[in-house]
């Protein structure tokens, strides 16, 4: 039989564990959460949740298990095209996952079943809507019992939303670093005063916060007595979905469809490029496709026209952002915005650094697209032309690139506060650089522009 | 509103949950039970208001308001 792999993300929850056999992904399930799993199907819940496209598909397989003595069940979820988490969504993706869980455990509550876990990174985005992957998160609800979830809701999700939509965007961030969800003293510390008065951050923040300082180390039985009836159980997610629902963020404090950074091309040298890429893609065919530095998805959607699974990266939380609402308002479903710091990409990271991927270890894409990304790497960041080949030729095997040269604007407006140390940041520079890494198959000029496109091949002995 | 028979057999302990993996926080867990008349209240007198609401619209509307796809 082919050896089995767990799931490094995979085991804090004794109902069972994902594992890989032969490059298919199977959920274990174990016989303690086996009434569980059986009451999410009798009661219909699971029909209802993935009729909606709520929750992943799943069949249920006669694989042998990859724990003989846990197993009860062996499932085969439908596979997700790329796994991303919730320190490379922007805010509506982050807050998209937030409604569907609450809307989930509404759903829940109506027919006897809660979230026992809110996790943020049980959200998964497929074909271009949030969807929560995993099927063991259900239990019995027993009226009178609080939400074992809410804690995790609230720092998984409400806190980094409110933080992002009321003090700064850039806050995000520290997602990466919170892999269990920000700590809510934090939150309620770095949140303007003012959000007390706003009474669902009062409640879920502020409020929560101190009582999680008051009651430490109490066990709750013996400071209440108090239950929790189902009206009121409805009445938190309730709160929680009209709270995370008032919170919003414009990119830029302006209207978002106006977002465009192409401002130094003609039209003809927009539509050249166009024509080029589509080219290159049409010649390659790939089934997957980074777009590194995306912005709005111009091009990302040529590849995605094309059949290819897009994920399109930029470092701009408004680019990603405005990108997003476009793919949903248009119903995208084979690209996915991201959010990505090239020069500090995401890191494997968790538990034993085995529970979150690095970016190269979901990678690598049939092809990598760098349009006018070049020079922010080799000038803005200072990475050498060879070490930029490098790292692009393993994230894929195919390259389309574009030269963006220093007479251009853009690069001379990073060259205008610092002394121009690039000798090698010439067209030949650049050819010579990523031919140690790549075999150059296309070369053409963008018209009425100085920009030169080119499709490379990362070499063999790479 | 749950299936009166599953919230029985739930009701009676046939079917428990099992223990929780998460670590709920007591603060957590109190400050729900501190919230939950409110809560209750609230939700309670908005379902009631959407119904009186609701009652009027087809009154007035013709036909009535077809309900929201993702209302819950």
């Amino acid at each position: 039989m082919t050896s089995s792999r767990r799931i490094g993300a995979s085991f804090r929850d004794p109902s069972g564990f994902l594992f890989s056999r032969g490059g298919i992904l199977f959920r274990q399930v174990n016989h303690n959460y086996r009434p569980s799993y059986d009451l999410l199907v009798s009661s219909g819940l699971q029909e209802e949740l993935v009729e909606g496209g709520w929750l992943i598909p799943h069949e249920v397989v006669k694989e042998p298990p990859a724990d003989e003595t846990l197993a009860s069940l062996v499932l085969r979820p439908e596979p997700i095209a790329f796994v991303s988490y919730p320190y490379e969504w922007c805010f509506s993706q982050l807050k998209d996952a937030a409604l569907l869980t609450l809307a989930i455990q509404e759903r829940a509550l109506g027919r006897g079943l809660t979230l026992k876990d809110s996790s943020a990174y049980n959200i998964q985005f497929h074909q271009g809507r949030p969807v929560l992957i995993d099927s063991l998160s259900f239990e019995p609800w027993t009226e009178g019992e609080p939400w074992v979830a809410y804690r995790q809701f609230c720092r998984h999700f409400l806190a980094p939303l409110a933080l992002m939509a009321r003090v700064d965007i850039r806050i995000g961030d520290l997602l990466r670093i919170h892999i269990d969800g920000l700590p809510l003293d934090l939150t309620s510390h770095l949140l303007p005063g003012k959000t007390r008065l706003q009474p669902g951050l009062l409640a879920h923040i502020h409020l929560h916060a101190a009582s999680q300082r008051r009651y430490a180390g109490t066990a709750p039985e013996a400071a209440s007595k108090s239950r929790m009836s189902l009206n009121a159980m409805r009445g938190l997610v309730d709160s929680l979905k009209s709270t995370v629902g008032g919170l919003d963020w414009a990119p830029g404090g302006t209207d978002w469809a106006d977002y465009e950074q192409e401002h130094n091309y003609s039209a003809a040298a927009l539509e050249s490029k166009r024509r080029l890429v589509a080219g290159y893609i049409d010649r390659i065919r790939p089934k997957s496709t980074w777009d590194l530095g995306a912005n709005v998805g111009t091009f990302s959607r040529l590849a995605a026209e094309a059949g290819s699974t897009t994920i399109a990266f930029d470092l701009d939380p408004s680019a990603v952002e405005v990108h997003y609402r476009r793919c949903r308002e248009r119903g995208e479903k084979n690209v996915l915005p991201l959010r990505l710091d090239l020069s500090n990409p995401s890191p494997a990271q968790g538990w034993a650094h085995g529970e979150r991927m690095s970016l190269a270890e979901r990678g690598p894409a049939d092809v990598v697209m760098a349009l006018a990304l070049i020079h922010h790497l080799a000038i803005a960041n200072n990475v050498p032309l060879s070490m930029v080949a490098e790292t692009l030729a393993s994230y894929g095997r195919w390259l389309i690139l574009e030269f963006v040269p220093k007479s251009d604007s853009q690069v001379q407006r990073l060259l205008s506060s610092r002394k121009d140390i690039f000798t090698d940041y010439t067209l030949e520079g650049v050819q010579e650089a990523f031919r140690r890494s790549h075999s150059i198959r296309a070369m053409d000029r963008v018209k009425d522009s100085e920009r030169v496109l080119f499709l490379m091949e990362k070499r063999q002995e790479t | 509103m749950p299936d009166p028979g599953l919230m029985s057999i739930l009701g009676r302990g046939i079917l428990t949950a099992p223990p929780a993996y998460l670590d709920p926080g007591s603060g957590s867990f109190l400050l729900q039970l501190l919230l939950a008349g409110i809560l209750g209240g609230l939700f309670v007198l908005r379902t009631q208001w959407a119904k009186v609401k609701g009652f009027f619209q087809r009154i007035f509307t013709r036909g009535g308001r077809k309900p929201d796809e993702h209302d819950q």
